[in-house]
């Protein structure tokens, strides 16, 4: 083989790391962890850019005494024996003293950062809790009175002031674009808070859970928008009403509301005055307020693929949204919608409340535009699918297999006719589903 | 043992275990060489079981939203691949050297409990197994190399795969506890005459140090795991939630140890790299104190910084602003060892083999992995920076750039030893540079693809974030290390039959290790030399190297009664029997007792199974065959 | 686990008086490194009792009654007499594995004729102390179960008995060390040759026995 030399690989791998930095600074990076967006992340940034600093100092004085020493020192026959030097103090004190010098210009901000960044958020901050579960995230307005999942808002210009907190094992929350991650830890509640400039765009983030969880670590995610504080104000009014959807086809069954009940929780007692059932696609009809759909970039609308199930798509432009909702409601259809006694609607009669649901609160369902934990884009195909066969669209996710013929991966079996929906009642429990605006 | 007048009683008896060949001296042995060649091929063979984890990792990662694997079998990979790589390959390597160097590099005959030692290897060689063979059966541990609490508890981590990470690990503990006292023991007690512990090569020294990291660090990754198993297999409470249980409690237990570890992972790289650039340059290692102390430093440091690990689970702002000045202090004792063998290099007259060519790659890119740590001991920067692929980054530019890279080194130099033979440069040559690029493009885009906002351990992740170049470059660059550790073993072991042929010194080297045959023979030195330096073979062989340095005169009174002659090079070949030496016999004694280990263990699955008696049935007949075992070996006269 | 491994290279028996740096037996120096590895087991061991302390769920508590939701009412757990009464029962032990050292390592000597040179009755002794101590523990540990406590019911029991139960196999470990030198001194008997054999047995036991003291300390004394 021929034989090889480092001088010439030194010009390539010089040439391979200038492109790889190149590619760095030319791309879309939509989950970059150097913008400034918050008073959190910008300290971040400070300290970064400073080590970038003093670390590439480091590093080049390093390598370039390296590679002088390699070129300069290279044995030649006939070349003089070597002087004998076995150390030297004074050298060694100073590369000692420099490098702890150096520390010095990093261990002061870094201990004044530490300070200012776990001060007590201040007392007008908005409070959202964080709650994780295997694997979806809850948010909470415990000021007012909201839970959603996987989608959360945040007013620009305004401190928010997270407690976390988990239902199960260990998360970590993250939206790289506007701060460090905090720990979600068992039996603890953690803090941390931040306030997104007034200079901000509003946008949508993807945001990440960061400590492995178990099967579907890598497909808890959840979007973050960052909106102008009127249309925080908005969407707060418009998340504290029931669902258009569920409201709507109150109204048409109030009549025949006074069916037994087995022992349900009411989440919202008093149902305000149901409006007229609108079609369910109006987002822009009165009381509704989501982040527009137009507004969001491609990085953050999920292309997870769709797994081959089968369904009959045509039935989804039939699905009725009445038949959907009294599969879900009907206690008599439990065995096979069993939706209730894992999932919240406002408004509904629910079986569980949002401390003991397994699943995320549905209430504005139909105004959220991704699911499953930001995994898939909250289309009818894709809510389809997920009804008919969840485990095989996300691993380990406790929503069993509801589709007839179905395999379920979590108990290996396959469900029975008898037991499962088939694609019409799905196409109809989708309808409703995307109605709950 | 050294004195010609010794009646050679047992003579007979050990030229009757030398003689021995075949599976069964494999079996028996207790000769350290033979032990540091098991742990060497052993540990190889495990670097395959882990690339290869490595490289499906990587095939799942090329593109977005692949699926060549599924969600639960990459979670198995990944937490099988930091387990093998950290308990099975890389700290087994370094005991390959320190089995094979350290009784050599201080003048003795074997280490100070031979049968100790063997025994070390065996539990090592079955833990191992018991680990790592899950995983053909969909079994393998899954919670992390890190298991936290309470996702490799009972309630959440219920199936069977954590229980062989828990027993695994615990068996793997004990190997490596054993073999720690010994070498201890060995150190302090089994040193030549006149080898003071500032007479003593740099391998030696480092390796000192981490037999101390090691039986620091142990007991408490012990304690935990007991917690965590009584936890799975007999109800308490130690980390379940409902109970109070505090996951944190075993984040600090566990980073108590782990990160002691990383310099146990480390250390004998350094050490090895110590010992390749002064021989290649001619010149003597740099500031040797500064290097011993920085090594010390490093230690002691080591246990005083864990919960950098645990900046994002919020202890604090005091907490973090300790953590943080103290993980930053750890980088001068770093820093003056790089600057150091740089120092050592300068004014050398330098060749390069493909030994030196790793070592100065280890400085090159340790040093990369050095200031991305420093980079993570400031708290408000490493929340953007833990948990994602930039930590990934950093610490394969410590454990592939410094560990694997420093033993790379030790292989190459140390193999005309070990074997009599060269490894061929040319081969060398391109593995270390298909090596050394692919080293590169793996990890270089990892630092990226983690600022970029990149989790860890995630096995798939969408189209459109940023990530697609970064990481289709790391899994490009994975496979080149690939062809880079295959065209290694190519080379090992073609070169083990057919290598161009090595005297005793091939590198002109100045430790005692090279002033007896290659390989050498069982009872290593014929007579145990008197040391009056550092660099006894340079004294010998080319004087000027060591003139300026202080040659004290030994204990004449303990050179005496050791009988030890003075430095000189051995050249002539008998056997222990010939020279009167005893050796110790062999015997089959320590690999029932790691056997009854493994099998008192594996009761604890078969209780998760649910068969009671059967459990009760081998755990007592596994502690059974353990003590009577062990009765026999501590009965029966070692040599 | 630990413990048989360290006592199977503190054992290895060398026949020969071989040449050693330090002048001092291999197998003194292992259990001393032994000893320092064990005080960080014990070290993890302790300061998990002590985080855990006061953080249980749920009841029985060392130092504290506690009613159960169900009306039901618990003694508090630890008893300080009874555990004094072992606790002074290991510390003699320690003095008898003092005496008998002194008897292996001075046999024949003047002075060591009678009853201080019996090196058979002072190991007897101190394994009988340490048999008592055990059967404390055995009795305390019972006792505990019958009052509720098991090292199921919260993270006291878990960390409680993990706790001492660790140190109750070390006595375990170190009565069956002991009792295998008094053997052999039946055997053959054991002379100031052997003093290496009983020296790390005793270093062993001190240890063991100090532990204990931290224990007592910590966990029964201070509430």
């Amino acid at each position: 083989m021929p034989k090889l030399h480092l001088r010439r690989f030194a010009p390539a791998a010089a040439l391979a790391v200038a492109l790889l930095v190149l590619a760095a600074c030319g791309g879309e990076y939509p989950n970059s962890t150097f913008s400034k967006n918050t008073e959190l992340n910008e300290g971040a940034v400070f300290l970064w850019d400073r080590m970038m600093l003093l670390g590439t100092i480091v590093f080049v004085v390093v390598e370039v005494l390296l590679v002088y020493t390699i070129f300069k020192f290279r044995r030649r026959e006939g070349g003089p024996a070597p002087r004998q030097i076995h150390g030297n103090a004074a050298l060694e004190i100073a590369w000692t003293a420099i490098p702890a010098l150096i520390l010095v210009f990093l261990a002061v901000p870094t201990v004044r950062i530490i300070f200012e960044n776990q001060r007590k958020a201040p007392a007008e901050a908005l409070q959202v809790e964080v709650i994780g579960h295997q694997w979806w995230w809850e948010f909470r307005y415990p000021q007012y009175g909201i839970t959603t999942a996987n989608e959360l808002y945040l007013p620009i210009g305004k401190t928010v002031n997270f407690s976390l907190r988990t239902r199960d094992v260990l998360h970590s929350f993250w939206v790289p674009q506007l701060g460090g991650k905090r720990d979600l830890i068992s039996n603890r509640v953690n803090h941390i808070w931040f306030t997104p400039k007034a200079t901000m765009e509003p946008t949508a983030l993807n945001g990440a859970c960061v400590e492995y969880c178990g099967s579907s670590h890598a497909n808890m995610r959840f979007r973050t928008f960052t909106v102008s504080p009127a249309d925080f104000e908005k969407w707060v009014a418009h998340q504290k009403t029931v669902a258009l959807g569920s409201t709507a086809a109150a109204a048409a069954d109030s009549l025949a509301k006074t069916a037994v009940k087995p022992t349900p929780i009411r989440t919202a007692s008093v149902l305000p005055a149901p409006s007229l059932a609108p079609q369910p696609d109006s987002s822009a009809s009165a009381g509704v307020w989501a982040f527009p759909a137009d507004k969001i970039a491609a990085y953050a609308w999920p292309q997870t693929p769709l797994p081959a199930i089968a369904f009959d798509e045509t039935r989804l432009a039939a699905g009725d949204p009445r038949a959907g909702r009294a599969l879900l409601t009907n206690p008599a259809n439990l065995g096979k919608a069993p939706c209730l006694t894992c999932h919240v609607i406002k408004g509904e009669t629910n079986y569980v409340n949002d401390d003991q649901a397994k699943g995320p609160n549905l209430t504005h369902f139909g105004s959220r535009h991704t699911f499953g934990a930001g995994l898939y884009r909250n289309d009818a195909k894709s809510l389809a699918l997920w009804i008919k066969n969840a485990p095989a669209m996300k691993p380990g996710v406790s929503m069993p297999t509801f589709g007839a013929g179905e395999y379920n991966a979590l108990i290996k079996q396959i469900v029975p006719a008898s037991a499962g929906l088939d694609d019409r009642q799905i196409a109809d429990i989708v309808a409703y589903l995307l109605s709950l605006k | 043992m050294a004195s010609s007048a010794a009646t050679p009683t047992h003579a007979g008896a050990a030229s009757h275990s030398s003689e021995q060949s075949g599976l069964w001296s494999w079996l028996t042995t207790v000769d350290h060489k033979k032990i540091g060649i098991l742990y060497l091929y052993t540990a190889l063979f495990y670097l395959l079981v882990g690339g290869l984890e490595a490289v499906l990792i990587r095939t799942q990662l090329a593109k977005p939203n692949l699926s060549l694997v599924s969600a639960d079998f990459y979670n198995q990979l990944f937490t099988m691949h930091g387990t093998t790589m950290v308990f099975l390959v890389v700290m087994p390597l370094s005991a390959a050297f320190f089995n094979y160097l350290i009784p050599l590099q201080i003048g003795a005959r074997d280490v100070a409990f031979p049968r100790l030692n063997a025994f070390s290897y065996w539990v090592y060689a079955l833990g191992g197994l018991f680990i790592t063979l899950p995983i053909f059966w969909g079994l393998a541990p899954d919670g992390g190399w890190f298991a936290y609490a309470p996702l490799s508890g009972p309630t959440y981590g219920g199936g069977y795969n954590m229980d062989f990470w828990v027993i695994g690990l615990q068996v793997l503990g004990i190997s490596s506890l054993a073999a720690a006292f010994n070498f201890i023991t060995t150190i302090i007690n089994m040193r030549a005459p006149g080898m003071t512990l500032m007479r003593m090569p740099m391998f030696t020294w480092m390796s000192f140090v981490v037999q101390f990291l090691v039986i620091l660090a142990f007991p408490v990754i012990t304690a935990a795991l007991f917690f965590l198993q009584f936890d799975r297999f007999f109800g308490t409470q130690f980390y379940e939630v409902a109970a109070g249980g505090d996951p944190l409690l075993w984040q600090h237990l566990f980073w108590v140890f782990g990160h002691p570890e990383v310099y146990i992972l480390i250390l004998p790289a350094f050490g090895l790299v110590s010992e390749v650039l002064p021989t290649h340059s001619r010149k003597p290692l740099f500031g040797y104190n500064a290097m011993a102390y920085s090594g010390i430093m490093i230690g002691f440091l080591g246990f005083g910084v864990w919960a950098h690990h645990m900046f994002a689970v919020g202890m604090g702002p005091v907490a973090d602003s300790i953590f943080a000045v103290a993980t930053m202090l750890i980088g001068l004792p770093t820093g003056v060892k790089i600057f150091n063998w740089i120092a050592t290099m300068y004014g050398g007259s330098l060749r390069f083999p493909v030994a030196m060519k790793f070592a100065i790659g280890l400085i090159a890119m340790f040093t990369i992995g050095g200031i991305s740590g420093v980079m993570h001991s400031s708290p408000p920067s490493d929340l953007q920076q833990t948990d994602t692929y930039f930590i990934v980054a950093h610490f394969h530019y410590v454990l592939y750039g410094g560990a694997m890279m420093g033993i790379f080194a030790g292989i190459y130099h140390y193999f005309p030893k070990m074997t009599g033979r060269f490894m061929s440069e040319s081969l060398g040559n391109w593995q270390f540079w298909l090596n050394f690029i692919g080293l590169n493009l793996t990890f270089f885009p990892m630092h990226f693809s983690g600022m970029l906002g990149m989790p860890r351990r995630i096995y798939t992740y969408d189209a459109g974030q940023g990530w697609d170049l970064f990481n289709m470059m790391s899994t490009v660059g994975t496979y080149m290390l690939l062809v880079a550790g295959l065209l290694f073993a190519y080379n090992f072991f073609r070169s083990k039959k057919h290598g161009a042929p090595a005297g005793s010194d091939p590198w002109g080297a100045p430790t005692l290790e090279w002033s007896i045959p290659s390989p050498p023979p069982d009872y290593n030195f014929a007579q145990i030399p008197e040391v009056t330096s550092r660099y006894p073979m340079w004294d010998l062989k080319a004087p000027d190297r060591t003139a300026g340095i202080e040659h004290s005169h030994p204990d004449a009174a303990v050179i005496a009664e050791a009988h030890a002659v003075p430095m000189h090079e051995e050249t002539e070949r008998r056997t222990a029997k010939e020279l009167g030496i005893p050796m110790p016999f062999n015997t089959i004694k320590p690999f029932l007792v790691a056997l009854g280990i493994i099998i008192l263990f594996s009761g604890l699955i078969v209780l998760h199974i649910g068969n009671f008696p059967l459990a009760m049935a081998t755990m007592l007949g596994g502690g059974a065959f353990m003590v009577g075992s062990l009765y026999a070996w501590l009965t029966s006269p070692l040599e | 686990m630990t413990t048989a491994t360290a006592a199977a290279g503190a054992h290895e028996a060398h026949e020969h008086t071989h040449y050693t740096t330090t002048g001092l037996d291999n197998r003194k120096i292992a259990i001393w490194a032994f000893i320092g590895s064990e005080c960080m087991l014990f070290g993890s061991l302790i300061s998990t009792y002590l985080v855990y302390k006061g953080r249980s769920v749920v009841g029985p508590f060392p130092h504290e009654a506690w009613t159960s939701p169900t009306g039901q009412v618990f003694k508090p757990i630890l008893d300080i007499p009874v555990t004094s009464a072992s606790t002074f029962v290991l510390l003699m032990s320690s003095l008898f594995m003092v005496l008998a050292l002194a008897a292996v390592e001075n046999k024949g000597k003047p002075g060591y004729e009678g009853t201080l040179g019996s090196s058979k009755l002072w190991l007897l002794a101190t394994a009988l102390a340490g048999a008592v101590f055990l059967g404390f523990q055995a009795y305390e540990f019972t006792s505990f179960v019958h009052e509720g406590l098991t090292i199921k019911t919260n993270l006291f029991g878990s960390s409680f008995f993990t706790l001492t139960g660790f140190h109750g196999t070390h006595v375990a470990v170190g009565v069956l060390w002991l009792m295998t030198l008094l053997f052999i001194d039946m055997k053959r008997g054991l002379g100031p040759k052997d003093t290496i054999l009983v020296d790390i047995c005793a270093l062993y036991w001190h240890f063991v026995d100090v532990v204990w003291i931290v224990i007592f300390t910590l966990v029964y004394l201070i509430q």
